[in-house]
């Protein structure tokens, strides 16, 4: 019964982006080449993002938190930010709305995320006769993720791609955007630092990827409504 | 045409490179198969004339079960592990000679029994009565298991903490009465090994050491020779667990202490006695003592008229008071009485006791329970000398599971050694009945104990089933080594085991342990995420493009039937 738990974990983890495709107005507009667009790109950055790790990082005996290069790692982890900037901005997408293109860039990124990182320890790992929890905390946290991508295309896209932008929010979108951006840097001194184990560390990022989805929606909805 | 190549060539560039990195993140996932894997050593499969006995299979892929089952489940699916430590012996006497169906059988040994793990083995945890109940528990269990034709695994395994974490597991879930099974959770053993083959032409291998004595100028007869002899092999439960420290460990460590100080009396003209030694490790010991009996048959008749006595040694590391000479010729025999007579003055100065047994040897019968036997129906006087006062029965006292380090006695080998070294010493310089220590302590000649020691403690960890040792096995190449250090002539003869005994390999293996999840566990998840994403579909739809999106899905076929008519 090990194909069938490998199954399951499967569309747990690349089911929502499914779902989000087809069930939202994305489908209907055919941006599946914006989402392949930004899978793309998601490559290109981890790629950069390996080199630079390799370059700079040096490998730690213990799992114990080292603050310096949690430091570097969160630097690195803002080329994340700039390869969603240069697919928000500089690709030549089909004439779509702004409203779908930070929600099929956002897709295609949490997608190439999921694959990346995930896929193959399912393949390895859920084949096994072993059982572990760990394969559906990871399905899990690949939902979390597609939130939290969304919320950042959102963001990013308030930031890079609207002009008109009432003043006083513009500190939020910030903050908003440099928060979720360091998500991983949090994750990883939660789970090093404080010792968190892996169910508590999904049940958190769950519930900040609902919260920041909220507060990126009301933000939109908030710039939106000067425009329109 | 010339344009489009490097593009293309770009194209596929940037391709392989993708790959590349895909390779390269696929390998820095961590493989993790079993929560738990353990060396498990396997219960010996043999044919006696092709009667078969043992445990005819080695793959296993059950469900672990413990002894708490429900009265009258079916185990034919299931693996009992049993710690010997809760043994009940009439348990398995009834599974076995009832021929019930198993899974199969895994038996925990405590780690006082590991040789191979140092610190464990050494501990000082258990007191002397506890080992000596885990003793007679285990060759009890090992004379069971031996003698009986099993049609399923048995393993041996040592008691660590992952196993008892995961017996523990399966207690408990066997008490509350949920047996482990396809369709409900729990523990599952698998060991992959290969089909177990027979071993075609075991071989053992003897090793002679000759030391010559003093011929005297003008005499042109040979010298008489005094041969001492040990077998060095073992045969137990769980081959690659039989080091038989006892059987026959003790009786090498005296033969190889005796040549040492015999070398030494030997090395000056001066002190070199008038009698050659002759110093024999043979094999196949436990079957019957073939290897003695094909070493006997190389020499050639003069060689063998002139030994004038053997003495064997068997098993002389674990007795208190009492040593006993086995004997087939009758005690009234003229030979026999003298070295009787020797042997028992020293016994006398040394403080203990030495009996005389006397057995007839039957020629019908193919066994052969001492290792004079052999030497006796070559018309040779010979002698074994042991702690065990009656004749073992075949495959017993073979240095089993129970035969460890901890039963074993230094001093009792020493005292063994000075007895022997003694009287055959006094029959050499023609001093018997005199009261003279050749080899008194503190001397030079004194018996060395940590060499016995060490002798000891490497004997105690090598498994030494003679059909797994290779011809260039390191260990009969370190015993040929000992005997070329002490003795002047060392010949290796490599032998066949006879047809009667035939032993299979597949002795060592790895259990994975995995904890698997039940059909029910997965169906319930399928049903969950099931419902998760139609939740999550609608909710999108509702939030995106409103309501009445959601219900024209369900309607679009007779609006459009509608259209058309």
């Amino acid at each position: 019964m090990t194909m069938f738990h490998f199954f399951n974990c499967a569309i747990l983890t690349f089911g929502p982006h499914a779902v989000y495709y087809s069930a939202t107005p994305l489908s209907e507009y055919d941006t599946l080449g914006t989402s392949i667009k930004a899978a793309l790109v998601y490559l290109g950055t981890a790629l950069v993002k390996l080199v630079c790790l390799a370059t700079f990082l040096k490998v730690s005996e213990n799992d114990s938190f080292d603050p310096y290069q949690e430091l570097l790692k969160a630097l690195i982890g803002f080329i994340d930010v700039a390869g969603l900037y240069f697919a928000l901005t500089q690709l030549t997408h089909r004439n779509i709305s702004q409203n779908h293109k930070y929600q099929a860039v956002g897709l295609g990124w949490a997608f190439a995320d999921s694959v990346l990182h995930r896929l193959a320890p399912l393949w390895v790992g859920a084949r096994g006769l072993e059982f572990t929890w760990d394969f559906i905390l990871q399905g899990l946290e690949a939902n979390a993720n597609l939130v939290f991508s969304i919320s950042l295309a959102a963001l990013g896209s308030l930031m890079w791609l609207r002009k008109n932008k009432p003043k006083t929010l513009i500190p939020i979108i910030y903050a908003c955007a440099g928060i979720v951006a360091t998500m991983p840097s949090i994750t990883s001194y939660l789970r090093k630092g404080l010792g968190w184990h892996f169910p508590k560390v999904v049940g958190f990022e769950l519930f900040t990827s609902l919260v920041m989805a909220f507060i990126s929606w009301q933000l939109f909805s908030a710039c939106q409504r000067p425009s329109s | 045409m010339s344009s489009k190549n490097p593009r293309e060539r770009q194209m596929l560039e940037s391709i392989y490179s993708m790959i590349a990195l895909v390779f390269i993140l696929v390998t820095c996932v961590d493989l993790c198969d079993a929560a738990t894997v353990v060396d498990v050593y396997r219960l010996i499969q043999y044919d006696i004339s092709g009667v078969p006995f043992g445990s005819r299979f080695a793959t296993l892929n059950h469900h672990a079960g413990s002894l708490h089952f429900a009265p009258g489940a079916d185990l034919s699916r299931t693996v009992l592990v049993i710690p010997v430590r809760e043994l009940n012996i009439t348990f398995v006497k009834e599974y076995i000679s009832q021929r019930k169906p198993l899974g199969g059988l895994l038996f925990l040994l405590p780690q006082m029994f590991n040789f191979g793990n140092r610190e464990a083995a050494t501990e000082g945890k258990y007191q002397i009565r506890e080992k000596e109940l885990m003793k007679t528990v285990l060759a009890e269990l090992e004379r069971l298991l031996i003698h009986a034709n099993i049609p399923y695994p048995v393993y041996f395994a040592f008691e660590d903490d992952d196993i008892d974490a995961v017996l523990a597991d399966v207690k408990r879930s066997d008490v509350s009465g949920q047996p482990a099974t396809a369709t409900t959770g729990g523990y599952k053993l698998v060991v992959s090994a290969p089909e177990p083959k027979k071993i075609v032409s075991p071989s053992i291998t003897n090793i002679q050491g000759w030391l010559p004595g003093l011929k005297a100028d003008g005499d042109p007869n040979q010298l008489p020779t005094i041969a001492i002899v040990a077998s060095y092999d073992t045969f137990g439960t769980a081959p690659a667990l039989s080091v038989g420290s006892d059987s026959n460990g003790s009786g090498v460590v005296a033969l190889l202490e005796l040549a040492r100080l015999f070398s030494l009396l030997y090395s000056n003209p001066k002190t070199r006695g008038r009698y050659n030694l002759l110093f024999g490790l043979t094999s196949g010991g436990p079957y019957n003592y073939n290897g003695t009996h094909k070493w006997l048959r190389s020499f050639d008749q003069r060689q063998r008229e002139s030994i004038d006595y053997a003495i064997c040694l068997n098993s002389i590391g674990s007795w208190d008071n009492e040593l006993w000479i086995h004997v087939s010729k009758p005690p009234e025999n003229a030979f026999i009485k003298q070295i009787f007579e020797g042997f028992s003055t020293v016994a006398e100065e040394l403080g203990f006791e030495v009996g005389l047994k006397h057995k007839k040897i039957n020629i019908s019968n193919p066994r052969v329970a001492w290792e004079h036997e052999q030497f006796s129906k070559l018309r040779v006087t010979a002698a074994t000398l042991s702690e065990l006062s009656a004749a073992p029965e075949l495959l017993e006292s073979t240095g089993g599971l129970s035969d460890s380090r901890h039963f074993i006695n230094e001093t009792a080998i020493v005292r063994s050694i000075k007895l022997v070294a003694e009287s055959i010493a006094r029959h050499i310089y023609g001093r018997q009945g005199k009261n003279i220590q050749i080899f008194a302590d503190n001397t030079s000649l004194a018996v060395n104990s940590p060499y016995i020691r060490s002798w000891v403690d490497l004997l105690s960890k090598t498994p030494r089933v003679a059909p797994f040792l290779s011809k260039n096995d390191p260990f009969v190449t370190a015993l040929k080594k000992e005997l070329e250090d002490h003795t002047r002539e060392v010949n290796v003869h490599h032998e066949v085991l006879d047809g009667m005994f035939t032993l299979y390999d597949s002795t060592k293996a790895k259990l994975n342990i995995y904890q698997v999840a039940s059909v029910t566990f997965d169906l319930l998840l399928l049903l969950v995420l099931g419902s998760y994403l139609i939740t999550l579909f609608t909710f999108l739809v509702i939030t995106t493009r409103g309501l009445d999106d959601l219900i024209s899905l369900f309607r679009r076929p007779p609006s459009r039937k509608v259209k058309t008519a």
